[in-house]
């Protein structure tokens, strides 16, 4: 996607194309198409490899389990994704997905559930979830956009601060007596798929297309190259990335709201730990840490592919005292297999 | 790789950071406990695990409750949130705050040892609760017999099954010696008695989300699993019953397609379930217990009381695990259906 993004109008001082993507017609073209798809002969290996350890992995029932285990990541290594798109951080998302939820449903549950004893009315629960998404992104690209401080230490330390919030807030519970609203969505199946997977996709349909064709999303990979030469070319940086930020963190509480729908609870250490796996995903999927690089579709299957290892290593029954090493190796393989079939130099 | 390296560095250093300034906020119910009898010896100071579980929120209530029925005088409680270096550093903040006798629950037990050597320099008698340290001078370890917790939900299952089936198993930690210990007896208990039982053993590390993945995959696998023994309900509990929920096997212990539940911890919710014919056990692990002979060795440590291996006065077994350290194991009952109502278990007496 690099190559596109210097030749998109209004990014003049963008990076120098990498060699292969410029002037080299049709055949180029399909080659840097191509590269998008580095992951997906490692996620074949470990289809057949699975295939051959247990032949109920193949079932349809196992796949879904597969993909429905990872809507949550998914979603989050999304929203991290466009964030290190357009060269920023944001490590406060794993406290997103527990602390949106937590409130959403601590505010309309009863005090003998361990509710604040506001008592509102249940519908307001999603709502109120999803705007402390939004509202911890504003937050975020408050401080890091208006107050210029590093986005690495502010949401490092709103990851600390919001996790307090919840553990402050509940009291360090459990919350157990969850309002229907929030178990739907985690567990309604729609057209024989689970809704959670209906969302996980079109939200990555609409990221691919957004970041792939429209102003706006271009000029994520323009401010991510070099936000100078972006604001040159007359994007309203400040804007756009605001705007990142925000949707990060709604699609960080959105991933919560799912969590908490299919674990029927809202444990006080809801998403604690899953940003490494974010990050794992999204780098893995070819997302490059210093911004400007990597596509949608590429950390899309980055996910797919820790889903896969972990479904396998679940079916072959790997003792508890060797999963994480096996686990690291598949990963590094995997990564080694896209470097070669993809002969792009990772960064 | 590198930006993942700054993280950790990152992270350390904030929790670093943090742990200072945590270690001189003390939390606040302790204030009760203030006005108890200055008892002879001095002031006894305690850490907290952790806030995030019900067990140990409920451990953090009974501990100022019964400083003040015992005559205990009880420091500011620090709390380590599951971090052993926050343990160390409150540790020297609470001596420095002059305390004379030490409880904790080192969730790190290997992690530890420096700080127990540093405080029995400093004659500083320590209480662990719950976790032996692997290393270190203690005054005594208060804690249930983790094995039994795996030996009971093995003989449970395996009566309920009668000893045919196939039962998936929710590890903790294998790092913990808790999750260690059930996990041990469990499948030795399993081999030895019950053969023709099949166990899957999920790996967890205590996380509710590792749980529920591992039991979709495994049910879709061997749809025929009949039994779970979950080693922590607090965590496993909901994760567990959602899913059955989804897949409808959440069915009376009379249908045929009932799986054999047991679950360790003894919270509320665990009971509710098995009132409501959801889960079919669970082992107690005694919270109340755990803060009243906490509290009640650190202060006959005080006055200077010792003790020797052996039955003592309250069902339980002081007993030497090697090299002059005693561990006081307490009973952790089994409830079922027939005494899920017992007022005397602490998940009755919580609200």
């Amino acid at each position: 996607m690099t190559e596109t993004t210097v030749t998109s109008p209004g990014t003049p001082g963008g990076p120098p194309g990498t060699a292969g993507g410029t002037g080299r017609g049709p055949s180029g073209l399909r080659l840097a198409r191509f590269r998008d798809l580095a992951l997906v002969p490692a996620i074949l290996l470990l289809v057949v490899v699975g295939a051959l350890i247990e032949p109920a992995f193949l079932s349809g029932d196992n796949l879904t389990n597969v993909l429905q285990q990872q809507t949550e990541l998914s979603l989050l290594v999304l929203a991290e994704a466009v964030i290190l798109i357009a060269g920023k951080f944001d490590l406060s998302l794993e406290s997103t997905v527990g602390l949106a939820p937590a409130l959403g449903v601590a505010l309309v549950i009863p005090a003998a559930s361990n509710g604040l004893g506001t008592d509102w009315p249940a519908a307001l629960g999603i709502p109120i979830c999803l705007l402390i998404g939004v509202l911890v992104g504003a937050f975020n690209g408050l401080l890091i956009l208006r107050f210029k401080l590093s986005a690495f230490i502010v949401t490092l330390g709103m990851l600390i601060v919001l996790r307090g919030l919840q553990i402050g807030f509940t009291g360090g519970q459990n919350l157990f007596a969850l309002p229907d609203s929030f178990l739907y969505l985690g567990n309604a199946r729609w057209v024989g798929l689970p809704a959670s997977v209906w969302i996980c996709g079109l939200a990555y349909a609409i990221g691919i297309v957004a970041l792939g064709y429209f102003r706006h999303g271009r000029s994520v990979y323009a401010i991510g190259g070099n936000v100078d030469a972006a604001r040159a070319a007359g994007v309203r940086t400040d804007r756009v990335l605001w705007t990142v930020f925000m949707i990060g963190g709604l699609l960080a509480a959105l991933a919560g709201l799912l969590m908490t729908g299919r674990l029927g609870s809202v444990a006080a250490s809801q998403g604690n730990g899953m940003i490494f796996t974010v990050f794992a995903a999204a780098v893995i999927g070819g997302v490059s840490l210093d911004g400007g690089k990597g596509t949608l579709f590429g950390a899309l299957c980055g996910v797919l592919v820790l889903g896969l290892i972990n479904n396998i290593l679940t079916l072959a029954g790997v003792s508890a005292q060797w999963i994480q090493a096996i686990y690291g190796g598949i990963i590094l393989i995997a990564l080694m297999l896209a470097r070669v079939t993809s002969g792009k130099a990772q960064d | 790789m590198r930006s993942s390296a700054t993280i950790g560095v990152a992270l350390s250093a904030l929790t670093l950071t943090l742990a200072a300034c945590g270690s001189s906020t003390p939390s606040s119910p302790s204030a009760s406990a203030q006005g108890g009898s200055a008892a002879a010896g001095g002031k006894i100071g305690i850490d907290f695990p952790r806030t995030d579980s019900d067990f140990w929120n409920s451990y953090n209530k009974y501990v100022p409750k019964l400083a003040g029925e015992l005559g205990v005088d009880l420091m500011p409680p620090t709390n380590s949130q599951n971090d052993v270096a926050k343990l160390v550093s409150n540790t020297q903040a609470l001596v420095s705050q002059g305390a004379k006798a030490i409880v904790m629950a080192p969730q790190d037990t290997g992690a530890i040892a420096t700080t127990l050597d540093q405080l029995a320099g400093k004659n500083i008698p320590v209480v662990t609760v719950d976790t032996r340290p692997d290393k270190g001078k203690t005054f005594m370890v208060v804690r249930a017999d983790n094995r039994a917790y795996g030996e009971k939900a093995c003989e449970f299952l395996g009566e309920q099954l009668k000893g045919k089936g196939k039962v998936v198993e929710f590890q903790g930690s294998l790092s913990s010696v808790n999750g260690r210990d059930r996990s041990e007896a469990f499948a030795e208990c399993m081999k030895a008695n019950y053969p023709g039982i099949t166990v899957f053993a999920e790996p967890t590390e205590w996380e509710g989300t590792k749980a529920s993945a591992a039991l979709q995959t495994r049910l879709t696998q061997h749809p025929d699993i009949n039994g779970i023994y979950m080693q922590a309900g607090g965590v496993f509990l909901a994760p567990t019953l959602q899913l059955l929920k989804s897949k409808n096997l959440l069915v009376p212990p009379t249908d045929p397609k009932h799986i054999f539940i047991i679950s360790n911890d003894g919270i509320p919710q665990e009971f509710q379930a098995i009132r409501d014919g959801q889960i079919d056990a669970t082992v107690s692990q005694p919270a109340d217990l755990y803060a009243k002979w906490a509290l009640s060795y650190a202060k006959a440590a005080l006055e200077g009381k010792t003790f020797a291996p052996g039955k003592t006065d309250h069902d339980s077994t002081i007993v030497d695990v090697g090299g002059g350290r005693l561990e006081d194991q307490l009973p952790a009952p089994l409830v079922t259906k027939e005494n899920v109502d017992d007022p005397n278990l602490w998940g009755n007496q919580v609200g």
